[in-house]
């Protein structure tokens, strides 16, 4: 394995092989499919309209325009308040702290409103979990406030079907039913008086309990440290403090727990702050299929999941060997991950209380060794602290399977469903949808119809947070509130209300969490002396935290005990079931935001796929692996094929993907698709993977599975991935040429052999490790003065702009630090919701026409059975010299003073030679009326069988930006730098008379990235933070070499991977 | 050559006469205009048309023209007096405006009033003029003048042409004789107008200037300089801005700190219009619409508690009773007409309050105004930045509002004026801090290399300074 290493970056298995077909599909930047495909495409067939129509539309439309125009000018009507509330003024945003908060997914947020209405979701820097960082559920939130399968008034089952009840009688009949035997079952809940109404209405009907689960769930970590510490929480977890990290499969930095969290404390030891004498943490990763935990990680050691006790148990002998403590009983692991173990060992007790072991598993036992494993390191009172512990998973599937117990056996009086969605995403749903035959009342608390609703007698729909009154603990004695930003659009209540009316208290809930403050929070504080000034201070930042002292904690688990508790590897074919980054355990999958974002690690949208592993031998041959041989080869076309999957005697039918980083005998799959009741955008995704979970014998739920059977090929689908799209910078093997080219020199080297004398290797990604950092840092010196030389021939008076010009006012540029980026996807979710970027659909994507004017391009490098991983958001360089600009024929991309690449909409004709001639791929077409901009219908792509694009009926059209334009067919469109956002801070400085401030101006994906890994800013203020960060040692311009003079700076990437571990 | 002396002696005589006269009226009508302005435009509408708190002014001399002059004067002086005195005219103009008293003026010399009546009169018999505009108008008028010297000349040469094409074509059938052609036929005018090169010409004229026109109408499409919708309420802004002076800002709030000027809310009016219920120009009409609209009871002074909830009904009879009451007030009984009133102005506030076609029936909410200004949707304008920041007036782009009696759409609103605006306009670049960054602008300018700063030399023609 060591021998496979190869050092350039590879973006996929063709491009591994030099298969030519990747030249030839990132040489075009407009991928047509072959005719014969398009003609066999249903959905091509069925457009109807042929030249004729357009030219006969086209004749009546300008006809009918001309004549409508020169007739009458059509009334329009401007209407102002009756009485204007005087915090609004209409064309300027208001922010309002709120919080994010969906289960255990937190974020301490601001909410940008405009006119009223919620458009975007920025983060809170005063929160110090969060620290301004938000998550893309986070920022893809407010598109759900606008969903259009929102409930609008109560609801109660009729005979067909739903029919809609006033809040008077649903109240009554509910009230009537609960009886003495209620059942409450939610997800994780953290707001304390959320729990206060449950408790008042416990306290009314007094056989009331409530169950609380998690669909990706983390009972084993409560149940292990109520054994080991008596504390039946989830601790303070401290990524910054540790020198060394170890994770066993917990993706800590996508979705494990607190994420945001994680991931900024995490890049906080991550960051180069200078070449001399850096310094940064190391992470080593234990897993079987790559998380994005995974692919940033410094080494990954590679076990099956079931091997994962074994390689906990083996760590842990290997430190209480060390230690002088006793050993348990530890199962067989692989050979390679056993002499792994010794180094991750002998790693982790060279930092002692510097060090930190999580795991993701829901096993007892594995989390009580993990427990043991930190206690020894010293890491309890260090790296991790049950000082303001987190509240952030507090489910215990035990529960829930006693729930479902009671229910079969007539033990329920009445359900009601709290935000949980138990008739999908439990292992056993079947037997809970048969168990609910038994209860008489089942009330849902739900805003939108999911599968557990469709089991309920009434619906009393609660509000969006956005419409929400409410409070937060994520972390003991971390407070955050939760505020309306806009008032019900429907006949909602909050669940809250709900659950205090049903316990007879009629007060509001506003009042409720205000007293409920009043007596908790007011009292134990002494900065204010009345309750409304420290509620209007709370209000206004949002959070109020108080930090308790850290108190020692002395492990008291039975190791043996738990040895025996872990699970047992096995032979054969595993499956792996993971979240992903987006949609979670299935509640986001009704989002298109997204649904359209791609996977970090397979880059796919619009559904799950089972990632399989490939096989290459070093040279030209790569296939899919073992018994999937043969399988997605045609990927790159865009074709990927399904199989039958049978695991305990249940088969599914599965798409594949060829995928890196994966154990040998081991595949993934990510649970949360396959809804099917629910917003339309969610519906017949992919595959639910929940049926063939498992329950351990703790009651806990098992994410991996042992695969029985696979078949071959039973069918073709089509693969929305992105990662063949918009490729760049790559090199390769062509057919008809003997040396490797580049993919962006192959139309120049078909005419002549290249004007530079074909630069095979191109700046596109620039990565080192730690120690050999100096090298890295004198290769991207060198390059710089090799490009400089190149360039400093050229036609294009660009010194004289630049003095004249550019060195004035202001220069716009962008830093990406790509030691810091995770890949997480944040910023490509703000992006689209600050600039009403559309949603496409998959079949969209699939023809190459996503729209995302920022994607995250993943990259992989060295061991292609194990390789390391490089995101680069890539968006709009904004080039000085930009190739776009000189090709426009009618100038509708331009140059700004300021160093933007501007785009002029209506002058765009839609030639896309700007787009064939952007060596960053970075410029967007609408091939179709995506938004319903233009006046055809006929333009409008049909997705997901719905009537109407997504996001263009009026209320989804609500969570557009005002301030910028929604784009027709037919125009290009890129990165605009947020130019709504230069002009909106330039303007502030201006009307108060004062310069420019660094900071006053941030781009949409800066605000989001929970890492810091994008600065934007001025780069003609030598003292901004942009211009440190271009000026860093590791920084280097992508393409440098073709002189564009980009305005976006990329660092390199850095590793501080362990040699003896690779 | 003494008739000639004669003549220019008669001539400058005249001329002389001529200035004279005309400076005397010059000097009349200015005296006069202040002394009106400063004293009476408070009451009098200044077009001497529209009543106002007090008649309009418009043909006074006329209606007083049976009485001595003496009296008018007096009259001004103390009308008062003149009531209680029991003059005819006086006695007729209180039982139409009693009780409002007109101020005195005893002050005034007999010069000074003449001044006014003079000034009065001018201004009555003025022709309501045209807007003013610096260059559409003007280039507009120019243009007239040379279309119908252009359409002169264009006949005058079609008719030469013709002529000339007729002696062609005599001398070349004159010719063809001459040679002996025995076939040469004499060409008529019909074979001339039919010929292929006339009707080429013809073609080639009719698709240059259709082309030329359709260009132009195209560039037109949707552009409404001088739009002037009827409103929902008849707001004058000549009485709010130009009587009244009060400043554009004070309503239009948003235009220092918002892209939007704003439509001042129900709520803004009401700051003035609680002490002011009744207009001095349409009475109850137009004022009881923004107290329906926003729920305040002019009959108790008071905001009506859960307006909202009312019935049509039950507004209805708020209303109708306040304009009932102050109809009684004017004229001491409610007769048929009065009724018939009550009636016109209730409609009105329901026609003006809702929009039955787009399901709106209630009578609480906002005003629907007709919107005037209308920019493309692609195209992003900032108020605060051209007011607060460039310090623009509003004028400059809406025109004289404080003149207008219903507001029209002064400017063009299209690319070419902005930008040229843009072109044109110096940067407020010496007492604002932010373009301190403009670092090679100060040094020219402290060098006196540059007089200022253009908004385009600071990049304001750039697509994305208006269009993202």
């Amino acid at each position: 394995m060591g021998n496979n290493k190869n050092n350039n970056v590879w973006i996929g298995g063709e491009h591994l092989v030099n298969d030519p077909s990747v030249l030839e599909s990132a040489n075009k930047e407009f991928v047509e499919l072959p005719i014969v495909e398009q003609m066999s495409d249903d959905r091509s067939m069925e457009v109807t309209s042929n030249r004729r129509d357009f030219l006969k539309y086209l004749g009546f439309s300008v006809g009918a325009a001309t004549v409508a125009a020169s007739c009458d000018i059509p009334i329009k009507k401007a209407l102002p308040y009756v009485t204007k509330p005087d915090t609004i003024v209409p064309g300027v945003a208001n922010y309002y702290a709120s919080s994010f908060v969906n289960g255990g997914d937190y974020c301490a947020v601001l909410v940008k409103t405009r006119e009223g209405r919620p458009i975007k979701i920025e983060g809170n820097t005063l929160s110090s979990i969060t620290k301004g960082g938000t998550s893309a559920r986070a920022q893809a939130s407010v598109l759900s406030l606008y969903d259009t399968s929102r409930f609008q008034q109560p609801q109660k089952r009729g005979d067909d079907g739903w029919e809609a009840v006033n809040w008077a009688d649903l109240d009554k009949a509910v009230m009537g039913g609960i009886g003495s035997n209620a059942r409450i079952v939610m997800n994780t809940n953290m707001s304390p008086t959320a729990h206060k109404a449950v408790m008042d209405f416990v306290a009314k009907y007094p056989g009331a309990k409530t169950v609380t689960y998690d669909p990706v769930s983390s009972s084993a970590i409560l149940q292990a440290n109520e054994a080991s510490f008596g504390q039946k929480t989830i601790p303070n977890y401290k990524f910054n403090k540790a020198e060394v990290i170890v994770s066993f499969g917990a993706d800590f930095l996508g979705t494990w727990i607190s994420p945001v969290e994680y991931a900024k404390d995490y890049a906080s030891g991550r960051k180069i702050k200078g070449v001399k004498g850096a310094k940064m943490s190391r992470h080593i990763q234990v897993e079987g299929s790559m998380t994005l935990t995974g692919s940033n990680a410094d080494n990954r050691v590679l076990v099956k999941p079931s091997e994962m006790g074994a390689a906990i148990a083996t760590l842990y002998n290997e430190i209480a060997k060390a230690t002088q403590g006793s050993t348990v009983a530890a199962p067989t692991l692989n050979a390679k991950a056993t002499s792994s173990m010794s180094s991750v060992a002998k790693e982790l007790l060279a930092h002692p209380n510097k060090s930190l072991v999580v795991s993701g598993s829901n096993n007892f036992g594995e989390q009580t060794l993990v427990n043991a494993i930190n206690s020894m390191l010293g890491s309890y009172g260090n790296t991790i602290s049950f000082a303001n512990a987190s509240n952030q998973r507090q489910g215990i599937d035990a529960e829930v399977q006693g729930l479902i117990s009671e229910m079969e056996s007539g033990g329920v009086s009445s359900l009601i469903v709290w935000g949980a969605n138990p008739a999908y995403d439990l292992p056993n749903s079947d037997k809970f949808i048969a168990a609910a035959e038994k209860v008489a009342l089942k009330v849902s608390l739900s805003g939108t119809p999911d599968e557990t609703t469709a089991l309920c007698d009434y619906v009393a729909p609660s509000n969006h947070f956005l419409e929400s009154w409410g409070d937060v603990e994520a972390k003991k004695g971390h407070y955050s509130l939760v505020q309306p930003t806009i008032s019900n659009l429907f006949d909602t209540r909050q669940a809250e209300s709900s659950i205090l009316t049903w316990a007879g208290n009629t007060q509001d809930y506003h009042d409720y969490l205000k007293a409920n403050w009043e007596a908790t929070a007011f009292s134990m504080q002494n900065d204010f002396i009345s309750f409304q000034a420290f509620w209007d201070s709370v209000l206004h930042d949002g959070v109020y935290e108080n930090a308790e002292s850290d108190y020692p904690v002395s492990f008291a688990g039975n190791v043996n005990n738990a040895a025996s508790k872990i699970s047992k590897p096995t032979t054969g074919l595993e499956i792996n079931f993971f979240e992903t980054v987006n949609l979670g355990g299935g509640q986001y999958s009704g989002n298109p935001w997204l649904q359209e974002m791609p996977d970090p690690i397979t880059r796919c949208v619009w559904g799950n796929y089972l990632a399989i592993p490939i096989v290459f031998d070093g040279d030209r041959h790569w296939d899919s692996k073992g018994q999937f041989a043969g399988l997605n080869g045609n990927e790159i076309k865009g074709f990927a094929d399904k199989i039958n999957v049978t695991i305990d005697g249940k088969v599914e039918t599965v798409t594949c993907i060829r995928a890196f980083g994966l154990m040998n005998d081991v595949v993934s799959l990510a649970v949360g698709y396959g809804r099917t009741i629910g917003n339309q955008t969610g519906l017949n995704i992919g595959t639910n993977v929940y049926p063939w979970l498992s329950i351990d014998a703790n009651g806990n739920t098992q994410y991996y599975a042992n695969v029985s059977e696979t078949s071959g090929k039973v069918g073709e689908d089509e693969l929305a991935c992105v990662q063949y799209h918009h490729t760049m910078g790559v090199t390769g093997e062509a057919e008809g040429y003997d040396e490797k080219v580049n993919v962006d020199e192959l139309a120049i080297s078909t005419i002549a052999r290249g004007y530079q004398g074909l630069l095979v290797d191109r700046t596109v990604i620039r990565q080192g490790t730690l120690n050999e950092i100096d090298e890295l840092a004198d290769k991207i010196k060198h390059e710089r003065e090799h490009a400089e030389h190149l360039n400093s021939q050229t036609l294009y008076p660009y010194d004289e702009f630049k003095e004249t010009i550019y060195d004035q006012g202001h220069h716009w540029g962008l830093a990406v630090d790509m030691s810091a980026c995770i890949g997480c996807g944040a910023c490509q979710v703000a992006c689209v919701a600050e600039n009403n970027v559309p949603v496409v659909g998959k079949y969209e994507v699939f023809r190459h026409h996503e729209m995302t004017w920022l994607r995250i391009d993943r990259y992989f490098y060295g061991d292609y059975e194990n390789p390391s991983v490089v995101y680069q958001p890539m968006m709009c360089q904004h080039c000085d010299n930009a190739p776009c600009e000189n090709v426009c024929p009618v100038s509708a991309t331009n140059h700004s003073s300021e160093g933007l690449n501007q785009m002029a909409y209506n002058r765009c004709i839609g030639t896309r030679y700007c787009a064939n001639n952007c060596p960053y791929k970075v410029r967007r077409f609408n091939w179709l009326d995506y938004t319903t901009a233009d006046l055809f219908p006929i333009n409008e792509p049909e997705i997901n069988g719905e009537d109407l694009p997504f996001g263009a009926d009026n209320l989804t059209r609500m969570v557009l930006n005002p301030d910028v334009t929604v784009r027709a067919r037919g125009v290009m469109e890129k990165c605009s730098f947020c130019v709504q956002r230069i002009q909106e801070g330039k303007l502030a400085a201006k009307a108060e008379g004062r310069r420019l401030r660094d900071g006053d101006v941030k781009s949409a994906c800066q605000t989001a990235c929970p890492t810091g890994a994008i600065t934007f800013g001025d780069t003609n203020d030598k003292n901004s933070a942009v211009s440190k960060a271009m000026g860093h040692e590791l920084a280097y311009f992508n393409l440098d070499e073709v002189n564009t003079k980009p305005s976006v700076k990329y660092q390199a990437k850095v590793l501080n991977s362990d040699e003896a571990l690779s | 050559m003494t008739n000639k002396l004669l003549y220019f002696k008669f001539l400058i005589l005249f001329f002389t006469c001529l200035t004279f006269s005309l400076s005397a009226q010059e000097a009349d009508l200015n005296a006069g205009k202040t002394l009106f302005i400063n004293q009476c435009a408070s009451c009098h509408a200044k077009d001497m048309k529209a009543d106002l708190t007090g008649p309009a002014l418009g043909g006074v001399e006329e209606r007083w023209a049976d009485y001595p002059r003496e009296d008018l004067y007096s009259w001004i002086r103390n009308s008062q007096a003149m009531i209680s005195a029991g003059h005819p005219r006086a006695k007729e103009l209180w039982s139409t405006w009693g009780p409002t008293i007109m101020n005195n003026f005893p002050a005034y010399t007999d010069q000074e009033i003449e001044n006014v009546l003079a000034y009065v009169d001018a201004k009555w018999k003025e022709q309501p003029k045209v807007v003013e505009n610096t260059t559409g108008t003007a280039g507009a008028a120019d243009g007239e003048d040379n279309r119908l010297m252009f359409i002169a000349l264009f006949l005058i040469l079609g008719l030469l042409a013709l002529v000339l094409a007729r002696i062609i074509a005599n001398l070349n059938y004159m010719s063809q004789v001459q040679e002996g052609d025995t076939d040469a036929q004499r060409k008529t005018l019909s074979d001339i107008l039919t010929s292929k090169g006339f009707v080429s010409f013809v073609i080639f004229l009719a698709i240059v200037i259709g082309g030329f026109m359709t260009v132009n109408n195209a560039i037109n499409l949707g552009r409404q300089q001088g739009y002037q919708p009827d409103q929902p309420i008849k707001f004058s802004h000549a009485t709010h801005a130009g009587l009244h002076k009060i400043d554009c800002k004070y309503c239009h709030d948003g235009a220092r700190r918002s892209k939007h000027s704003v439509i001042p809310a129900a709520n803004t009016c009401m700051n003035c219009h609680k002490a002011i219920e009744k207009g001095s120009t349409y009475g109850t009409a137009e004022l009881t619409k923004i107290f329906a609209s926003i729920g305040y009871d002019p009959s108790t002074d008071k905001y009506i508690e859960n307006y909202d909830e009312l019935k049509t009904e039950d507004i209805e009879k708020i209303y109708k009773k306040w304009i009932a009451d102050e109809y009684v007030k004017d004229n001491s009984t409610l007769d048929r007409e009065g009724e018939r009133l009550i009636e016109e102005q209730w409609d009105a506030i329901v026609s003006s309050l809702t929009d039955p076609d787009n399901g709106d029936d209630k009578i609480q909410g906002p005003i629907e105004w007709v919107r005037i200004h209308n920019l493309p949707d692609h195209v992003y304008f900032n108020h605060a930045q051209h007011v607060t920041v460039g310090k623009v007036e509003c004028q400059q782009c809406h025109g004289k509002v404080e003149a207008m009696e219903v507001v029209e759409q002064y400017s063009p609103l299209s690319m070419g004026w902005c930008i040229n605006c843009h072109r044109e306009t110096d940067v407020q670049f010496a007492d604002n801090e932010y373009y301190k960054s403009f670092e090679i602008y100060h040094e020219e300018l402290a060098k006196g290399k540059r007089k200022g700063v253009t908004v385009e030399e600071i990049g304001g023609l750039e697509c994305q300074k208006c269009h993202y």
